[in-house]
């Protein structure tokens, strides 16, 4: 909301600094954002008496003027436009003026002839959009005065931010009567002179309503012989002001009004407006509309039309018809002022994506009984600017008066919501300043009627608030609660939070840096990583295409960052990621599974710089990790198996533990790599760090003796086909379960090249509890173990 | 000559000959290999040593006492090579050694500037006996707004643009409905706070459509407006240091009554509006920046969640972390975050 400050003053008279008033609004709820001088462009612009005017000698179309501006010599001033005459008042821009277009005005010879200024135009002055002719000033101003005296343009304005409760502030008067009460100041209303004429307008039309609910009360004032035309200068310069672009007068005074008081009003061409009612009812399902923008709009029955006789002229509350707007031939206005119910005229206007100033105030509340002054403000003022003349009477229904609500107010819980102490004084005061009517008959619990204007007074707690607000929010002082609280703690709570952070600091510890990617991905990208198309859940109402479904995997997030991070040349890349994975379920209150995943990025080099050896990261380096976390975890050994047509990753293995499938990690398809700028490889991992903490949760710490003595080792090399997995060796080994084998390890590796066959090296350690080994003894067992793996497997030793 | 003697010669002999070579080893091997040789089992003092059974007593005498003495040279002789080479080793450890040399560098990780933040934030409140909860990303209109007092239709809901999965499911546009979810399955007094994504329909230089908020609240007796202001001032404090001024401005959420807007002076002028004679760019010359927003909790949303708000009152606030590290880092555009530039996330660790 923007407020003017010279209109301000029209209702108080503050006369204090801007800054002052700005701060007070702001403190009182009412937050300043900014503060501008629309026309301090025109600072330097003066009004000039033009007292000579001759033709240019070498051009038609100018003319050659001398200018009195008050001091000096008159100045010669070569003007182009047709309308320049002796004995008019204009704006001069004298040398070294800069308009507000950023031209400076410099001495300069027109086709041989001198000229020291420039005589303005409106729209040279940022006065109008556009503007013919050069600006005639009222005759009989002083010349060298300034312009933005001559025409009250010295204003300031305000932008406000006008919270959604606060409907009240949608208008100068509402702010004026804030400004009244933190100043003290008187409130002025303006004065309203109708000179009614003719007949009376309730016998003209009349007005129906069915559903009251929708429309409580409608007005309409008749006014005759209008003339169609540009609203006088202070008007239109007034709406520019507010942010308002003048149209003609008859509108402009509806906008003028509307700013003003807070009444949205429209006005109809009454020769457009069949029959002799108005009614106001819901449009049928399907139906087409014109509004004035020019655009067709297709209705439901939830909205609602002011219709004719005949036809549907305006969607009521939102916007006029083309069909009935006020035009140049125009001579005759409906003028009409009306209540409507909030939430039809906001579903309407979301619906439609129509938000006008006018439906913005009636989705809030506008006040019912002071709608009535409104209009006929407006009426009057549409007979000042458009000599108009204005019918006797109303054609009105109010089928749903507007009653007051009475609230109860306990000093004693302002109290203690507050925790300051309030006179009841200052109470009372405040609701008197506020416009609300007191009632103190019971000294504890008192009765207030707000004014109609604060329809968001409803409740006591409505009232502290207000209390607060003028009280000074700022002047609460700060104590810190003490509570009696129980140290029982309900069993759930609190597992999640520490553990997640537990797998944060462990990547943090594992070199590797978190990333924050968004939780919507396009369709495509999950497309592109081959992911199912069922389970998805997209976004109704998305922003764009590349957000309009959520991840059902971190990767497509995640590899965005990768993305990102090797077109900065950022080549060597160490990522992690800690968030919520999105799936459909059917099952679930929000109709989606919600599940912590834990996603891993690795790609360029294996080590840093020198005097590292240069390496790529491969498959090794993300099972170390994971090994890690789950050793970090205190889990035992998990299980690693390929898994086949995995969508996007190839190697792909899955890692299980117990028969809980824990996640996968691999080497993202090269295609898939490359279109995420990973032409040198791109390793991942994506496990469910929900299994993880179950995992977790569930293991069980029992410290176990050290051994007392020594182990002796042996190690076996196996020639073994290059298909076998390490993993089948390791689990004979296992399963052999000789009583003194301890533990089994890779402990060497030799793949020939071209070679359909691999020597692995196995470090296998023996120890008995409870004496030392002899070597007879490890011969014997290790012996056993390479006839049984001989059998069990195809390999054979070297 | 007697055999005796003999023996004895062959021990003088020995100890001339090892005085030089131990003298002379060049390496901690060859000094090994020349111990083994002397002095070892089966080295060349013990084999002379061996032939000691085949004298008679005094010859035996003699000839132990000289191979005692030539055992303790040949022992000092190594020994005194020992520690040459120790030297000798030592002094090479430092020729030529640059201490500029790159170390080997280890990968370093680190969190989310957003994470940290959060993080502070958390451990500030927790220490104050708040408990951290969570909860679903995606909520119903419920709990994201019919209980939190945004009734249908209502302008208020205007102000977060919402995402939609459906009819009544949303992606939740504030951490608001941990309030309800919380108060709906405890009992006063509770003390909260919730940390998390956040989502609106709303994307330019200074709004992300998917951001962090931490909402924190706490309903017990007696809970007043001045408490409220005591728990924010203390973590403004502790977050951005004690000298820190705080403002309550009032302003409007549906979910709280009173509700106020939370001001701290401005990080970058320290609330003189400028800096160097500039206009200072993060509070746009008022000194003052808004933190967060907080509030009584309202009556309605008290009795949504069973609790009478004639016997209980509470306060709520919820701040934007993005927000929050922006002025605490100078981060100054919001993008930088979910770019994941790993130059930007090395500077927060
Ligand atoms: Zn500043």
């Amino acid at each position: 909301m923007l407020l003017s400050l010279n209109w301000l003053r029209e209702f108080v008279p503050y006369e204090g600094p801007v800054d002052t008033l700005a701060d007070r609004l702001t403190m009182l709820g009412l937050e300043v954002e900014g503060v501008s001088r629309p026309f301090a462009a025109t600072a330097d612009v003066v009004v000039g008496h033009v007292l000579t005017r001759e033709k240019h000698p070498d051009a038609d179309k100018l003319s050659v003027c001398t200018v009195d501006v008050g001091q000096g010599e008159p100045l010669q001033i070569v003007c182009g436009a047709a309308n320049v005459a002796a004995g008019l008042c204009v704006p001069v821009a004298r040398i070294g003026t800069v308009l507000p277009g950023g031209l400076t005005i410099k001495k300069s010879k027109i086709r041989g002839v001198e000229s020291f200024g420039m005589i303005c135009s409106e729209s040279e002055l940022g006065l109008a959009e556009k503007s013919e002719g050069i600006l005639e000033l009222p005759a009989g101003l002083k010349p060298g005065k300034t312009l933005a005296e001559a025409m009250n343009l010295d204003d300031v304005v305000l932008e406000i931010g006008i919270t959604p409760n606060r409907a009240d502030c949608l208008s100068v008067l509402g702010l004026a009567r804030e400004a009244a009460m933190a100043f003290g100041l008187p409130l002025t209303m303006p004065s309203v002179h109708l000179k009614e004429d003719g007949p009376d307008a309730s016998t003209l039309v009349s007005i129906r309503i069915p559903e009251p609910e929708l429309c409580p009360v409608y007005r309409a004032r008749i006014i005759r012989g209008v003339e169609i035309k540009a609203s006088p200068a202070w008007m239109r310069y007034r709406l520019t002001a507010m942010g308002q672009r003048p149209v003609n007068n008859i509108v402009d005074v509806t906008n003028y009004v509307m700013l003003e008081l807070g009444q949205p009003l429209h006005a109809f061409d009454r020769s457009l407006l069949a029959g002799n009612f108005i009614e106001i009812s819901r449009a049928a399902e399907g139906m087409r509309f014109n509004t004035l923008d020019g655009q067709e709009r297709v209705l439901t029955t939830r909205d609602l039309l002011i219709r004719d006789g005949a036809k549907a002229v305006a969607l009521a509350g939102v916007m006029g018809g083309g069909n009935s707007e006020i035009s140049e031939r125009s001579t005759e206005v409906l003028l009409e002022c009306a209540v409507f119910n909030p939430a039809t005229i906001r579903k309407t206007a979301r619906r439609l994506g129509l938000s006008s100033e006018s439906s913005y105030r009636y989705e809030r509340g506008v006040d019912q009984p002071g709608s009535l002054f409104a209009m006929n403000r407006a009426a009057a003022l549409m007979a000042e600017v458009a000599d108009g003349r204005v019918l006797p009477g109303i054609a009105e229904a109010e089928p749903k008066p507007w009653r007051s609500s009475p609230i109860g107010f306990r000093p004693a819980k302002a109290v203690s919501l507050l925790g300051i102490e309030l006179a009841n004084d200052f109470c009372r005061k405040t609701f008197q300043g506020l416009g609300c009517d007191v009632d103190l008959t019971t000294a504890d619990a008192w009765t207030i009627t707000p004014p109609p204007a604060r329809q968001d007074l409803e409740r006591e707690v409505d009232l502290i608030e207000e209390v607060a607000r003028v009280y000074g929010m700022d002047r609460i002082p700060a104590a810190m609660p003490k509570m009696l609280k129980s140290l029982e703690v309900p069993d759930r709570l609190g597992a999640e939070v520490p553990f997640m952070g537990r797998l944060k600091t462990w990547a943090c510890g594992a070199g590797l840096r978190e990333t924050v990617n968004y939780s919507f991905v396009g369709q495509q990208e999950l497309d592109l990583l081959g992911l199912p198309g069922e389970g998805r859940v997209p976004v109704a109402n998305p922003l764009s295409e590349d957000q309009n479904v959520m991840r059902t995997e971190l990767a497509p997030g995640l590899m965005k960052a990768v993305r990102h991070n090797l077109s900065q040349g950022n080549a060597t890349l160490r990522l992690f990621e800690l968030a919520k994975a999105f799936t459909a379920d059917s099952a679930s209150e929000t109709t989606v599974r919600e599940a912590h995943r834990l996603g891993i990025a690795l790609c360029g080099a294996r080590f840093g710089s020198f005097p590292w050896p240069e390496e790529k990261v491969d498959y090794s380096d993300l099972k170390g990790l994971v090994e890690q976390l789950l050793s970090s975890l205190g889990l035992p050994d998990a299980q690693y198996a390929v898994q086949k047509d995995h969508p996007w990753l190839s190697p792909c293995v899955q890692v299980s533990l117990d028969g809980s499938v824990l996640g996968v990690m691999g080497r993202v398809l090269q295609d898939v790599a490359d279109s995420y700028e990973a032409k040198a490889g791109l390793w991942m991992a994506e496990l469910d760090a929900e299994a993880l903490m179950a995992l977790h949760q569930h293991r069980s710490i029992r410290f176990r003796g050290l051994p007392k003595f020594p182990p002796s080792r042996r190690d076996v090399t196996l020639v073994m086909p290059s298909t076998l997995s390490v993993g089948e060796v390791l689990g004979a080994v296992r399963a052999h379960k000789a009583a003194i084998l301890e533990d089994v390890a890779v402990h060497d590796l030799f793949e020939p090249e071209g070679a359909p066959e691999k020597n692995v090296t196995f470090r296998v350690t023996y120890r008995h509890a409870e004496r030392t080994l002899t070597d007879k003894d490890v011969d014997k067992a290790h012996n056993g173990l390479c006839d049984a793996l001989s059998k069990a497997l195809p390999v054979r030793f070297q | 000559m007697s055999s005796g003697q003999a023996l004895i010669e062959e021990l003088t002999a020995l100890a001339g000959e090892a005085k030089n070579t131990l003298g002379q080893a060049s390496s901690f091997e060859a000094l090994e290999e020349l111990r083994v040789a002397y002095l070892g089992r089966k080295g060349r003092l013990a084999q002379i040593m061996a032939k000691l059974p085949g004298l008679t007593a005094e010859e035996k005498r003699q000839a132990g006492q000289t191979a005692n003495t030539v055992k303790e040279e040949l022992t000092a002789h190594y020994t005194v090579r020992l520690e040459g080479l120790k030297r000798a080793q030592d002094e090479a450890m430092l020729a030529g050694f640059d201490p500029a040399l790159p170390g080997r560098s280890h990968p370093t990780g680190g969190l989310h500037p957003l994470s940290l933040v959060s993080d502070e934030i958390c451990r500030a409140f927790s220490g104050m006996g708040f408990e951290v909860v969570t909860g679903p990303e995606i909520e119903t209109d419920f709990y994201n707004f019919e209980a939190l007092n945004f009734p249908p239709e209502h302008p208020a809901r205007d102000m977060q643009d919402t995402l939609y999965i459906g009819d009544n499911i949303l992606l939740r546009t504030h951490t608001s409905p941990l309030q309800v979810r919380t108060l709906l399955s405890r009992k006063p007094p509770v003390a909260a706070i919730a940390p998390g994504k956040v989502y609106r329909r709303d994307s330019d230089i200074t709004h992300s459509p998917m951001f962090h908020q931490i909402e924190g609240f706490l309903v017990d007796k007696g809970v007043t407006m001045a408490d409220l202001r005591g728990t924010l001032t203390f973590f403004v404090h502790r977050i951005f240091g004690p000298d820190t001024l705080v403002r309550f401005r009032p302003s409007f959420f549906p979910f709280t009554e009173p509700s106020a807007e939370v001001d701290i002076s401005c990080v970058m002028c320290e609330g003189k509006g400028h800096v160097g004679g500039q206009t200072c760019r993060v509070c746009k010359s008022t000194g003052w920046v808004e933190i967060l927003g907080c509030g009584m909790i309202d009556p309605n949303v008290l009795k949504a969640v069973d609790i009478d708000p004639e016997v209980y009152s509470g306060f709520a606030f919820g701040m934007g972390v993005e927000r929050v590290t922006m002025l605490k880092y100078g981060v100054g555009d919001l993008r930088l975050f979910f770019e994941n530039d790993v130059r930007f996330l090395g500077q927060f660790a």
